[in-house]
């Protein structure tokens, strides 16, 4: 018991999330992984279909898929690991075994669990109905003997899980111990990118949380706090300090912050270090 | 719901499995989405605002954690095959199978996109040897950027939520323009090879009268157009004669009619005359009217020759009548003595004096020679009427043009094509998958990173999807916005 304690304390202090790539996109699936990287502040984009509802798309659910940058910002803080692939079995192996077995097993146990069910059901029924009765009492003790000798479970009722997330039957060794934080940076040595990356950094690093902008013209939308809680201050803009922008385009992004309420903010790293921020602000001329 | 029987241990951190009596419980999860209450504007650090966010995030953390439990009963079951990257049902299909699939030797048959929408919707249970397929393993193993993108993926997701009929698209089984031209009626077969090669749309003129005869039975039977009767009482007259141009009884009908007439929108029962052929009488001229061609009258009627002499002798032709002020006129010209006019003494030749009656022509008629008789002419002379709309064609500097202009020169590009076909989610309930009819619009995905699609690519492909809108669908991770160009005429007629 103790020896499996001990794993547990080390992986408090050192969360290391599992990536995983589909068709190059870096991917989270597992609960506790979303919240480790949600509790650094880093919101990502839900993409899947919600299980409890999934004919709408109002709420999503997994996986996550990182933004560039988010994925970069792990890498750095060696925050990320790759989750293993999927295990090559070989058909008829012993994890057929042991699905096949756990199936049985689930069955066994529905089965008790959906007899005691129909029993308490049948004893709520019967008291409702007649009373604390001496001779109900009898009658009920002779369904529920009936109930027990008739009862079947069929097959088709059996309730089976759908997993999420590739963990359990697969039974990678791998996929519950401490992952090795060795995920590559995966840089795109592109001017605005690298840009892109400052900015966000500095941004995450003063405590603000950034999601993409597309719908907004502009490259984050930078919310105070929590996007479930608070609505989105600025759209920022990333520019490289030397690139020329059309006054028209500036006309332009300032004409749809101020439709949307939302201050347009210009960023630009400094290759000194600093990050320099324009913010714009349509005034009237009085 | 992470597992709560057993002890928390490094195992179980990652496990997401539930247990038996977690699963049975299942059955009564509510299947209502809490609503989302109002933001708050800015962070104040107060009490208040924690317990929010920490109840926002719990709620958050319980609806994406919670894990797809269905009866076993109401899954259907299916393998995945890797080498086709096809997904084949080993129990019977439900009620997707209206709109999804496809069946080929007797199996029914998924694409991988559509295996994953019903995997993630809780309806498909898909195996791989012996072995359930968690949605990981389905994103990761059948979306890649040779078959379905993941963003690809992600637009075929949202559409299907919302209901709408999506397949992919197919460019070979689009007809080609000369065959839209046609408008013939098409029939697809989705999914499995097209067994039966498609028929020529346009058989060509041959001299042979079985062939002709043939292609009108054959027109006869699948066009069902009313113009095919008549095609095929018209082939056996113009077979006989062949297009080599033999002497017929009538010329009045070209030679090629048969197989231009079944394309031809025009009014069930017209005919096509040949006018250089067909002469008509001139009314004018006196004398005598030859009589009409004897085949254009019913049978029987043989008309004599016409005499328009009396005919002629009573038309009217009685001197006019002017008015008072045209007597007038006539009388001042007859007055006016042409020796006596100045500019026609400084015309010293006969040219000169045709010079200048055609500038005073011209000047009465409005046409001035200081403007007409240089390089550079008016565009268009005020006194003749015109429309808003033409006048507004002749000053135009830039010309209109509309989108599928010269579109068909442009081959079909490597980066951006059309991926799926949309159709409209009321048509569900006789939505047919042998024959679909005309999509509601046809998707093509890019992505917000990459180029804006410029006016060759759009037009490349609203050629190739003929009449049905295209929509770009732009994804910006996680979010998808929809666009899409369409044609638009500045109106050019002003009414008062």
């Amino acid at each position: 018991m103790e020896a499996e304690l001990r794993p547990q304390e080390e992986l408090s202090h050192a969360p290391v999330v599992g990536l995983s790539l589909c068709d190059s996109a870096p991917l989270l699936w597992r609960l506790q992984d979303l919240k480790a990287v949600r509790s650094e502040g880093l919101v990502g984009a839900l993409l899947g279909s919600l299980p409890r509802t999934p004919r709408q798309n109002i709420r999503l659910g997994r996986p996550l898929l990182l933004l560039p940058e988010e994925e970069r910002l792990l890498g750095e803080r060696r925050g990320a690991a790759a989750l293993p692939a999927r295990n090559q079995e070989v058909a008829g192996g012993e994890l057929q075994q042991h699905y096949a077995e756990e199936q049985q097993r689930s069955f066994e146990e529905q089965s008790v669990l959906a007899l005691e069910d129909r029993k308490s059901a049948l004893v709520r029924a019967m008291t409702s109905s007649s009373g604390s009765d001496p001779g109900s009492d009898e009658v009920l003790q002779r369904r529920l003997l009936d109930l027990e000798q008739n009862f079947s479970f069929p097959r088709s009722a059996l309730a089976v899980q759908l997993s999420t997330a590739r963990a359990g039957l697969s039974h990678c060794p791998e996929a519950r111990a401490f992952l090795e934080a060795d995920w590559p940076i995966r840089a795109q040595h592109c001017p605005r990118r690298e840009a892109r990356f400052q900015v966000f950094r500095d941004l995450r690093g003063r405590g603000f949380f950034l999601t993409s902008a597309g719908k907004f013209g502009g490259d984050f939308l930078v919310y105070p706090g929590d996007p479930l809680r608070f609505h989105a201050h600025f759209i920022a803009v990333c520019l490289a300090l030397d690139e020329s922008i059309c006054l028209l385009d500036v006309l332009c992004v300032a004409r749809l912050g101020s439709n949307v309420k939302k201050t347009v903010l210009l960023c630009s790293p400094a290759p000194d270090g600093p990050v320099r921020y324009t913010s714009l602000q349509w005034s009237g001329m009085v | 719901m992470a597992d709560q029987n057993k002890p928390e241990g490094a195992e179980n951190f990652f496990n997401e499995i539930l247990s038996p009596c977690e699963l049975f419980a299942a059955r009564s999860r509510s299947h209502k989405i809490p609503a989302r209450g109002q933001k708050d504007f800015y962070p104040d650090d107060s009490e208040e605002q924690k317990q929010r966010l920490q109840q926002s995030l719990d709620e958050h953390w319980s609806l994406i954690s919670e894990e797809r439990v269905e009866r076993l009963g109401n899954l259907v079951k299916a393998i995945w095959s890797p080498s086709e990257r096809i997904v084949e049902l080993q129990t019977p299909a439900g009620k997707f199978w209206q709109t999804m699939g496809f069946s080929v030797e007797g199996k029914q048959l998924l694409l991988p996109e559509e295996a994953l929408y019903l995997m993630e919707c809780g309806n498909l249970q898909v195996f791989h040897q012996d072995l359930p397929l968690s949605i990981q393993d389905g994103y990761e193993a059948f979306l890649s950027s040779d078959s379905v993108s993941l963003q690809q993926y992600q637009v075929f997701g949202h559409l299907k939520r919302l209901g709408y009929v999506v397949h992919r698209f197919d460019p070979s089984s689009e007809p080609s323009p000369y065959a839209r031209q046609l408008n013939l009626p098409r029939s697809k077969d989705r999914g499995a090879r097209q067994l039966k090669r498609k028929r020529s749309p346009s058989p060509t003129p041959t001299s042979s009268k079985t062939a002709a005869k043939s292609q009108a039975e054959e027109m006869e039977e699948d066009d069902k157009l009313p113009e095919s009767h008549l095609v095929a009482s018209a082939a056996p007259q113009t077979s006989s004669s062949g297009p080599a141009g033999e002497v017929q009884a009538r010329t009045w009908w070209p030679a090629d009619v048969p197989e231009r007439q079944a394309g031809q929108r025009s009014a069930p029962g017209s005919q096509r005359w040949d006018f250089s052929s067909i002469c008509f009488p001139d009314l004018g001229s006196a004398g005598r009217l030859a009589p009409p061609d004897a085949s254009l009258l019913p049978g029987g009627v043989m008309p004599g020759v016409c005499d328009v002499a009396p005919w002629m002798r009573r038309i009217n032709l009685r001197k006019v009548k002017m008015s008072v002020k045209e007597e007038e006129r006539e009388r001042r010209q007859r007055r006016r003595d042409v020796n006596k006019d100045r500019e026609v003494r400084r015309c010293r030749n006969w040219a000169e004096y045709h010079e200048l009656l055609e500038r005073r022509q011209a000047k009465r008629q409005g046409r001035p020679a200081h403007l007409w008789s240089g390089e550079v002419q008016p565009l268009h002379d005020p006194t003749q009427p015109i429309s808003t709309a033409e006048l507004l064609e002749k000053i135009s500097v830039i010309k209109s043009t509309n989108l599928l202009e010269g579109a068909a020169r442009f081959k079909v590009s490597e980066e951006w094509r059309i991926c799926f076909n949309v159709y409209q989610p009321d048509s569900v309930a006789d939505f047919k998958k042998s024959n679909p009819g005309k999509p509601y619009a046809r998707m093509c995905v890019c992505s917000f990173d990459g180029p804006v699609p410029d006016l060759r690519v759009i037009k490349q492909l609203s050629f190739q999807s003929g009449d049905v809108p295209i929509v770009y669908a732009a994804v910006d991770h996680g979010d998808i916005s929809f666009y899409t160009f369409k044609d638009f005429q500045l109106p050019m007629d002003v009414y008062p």
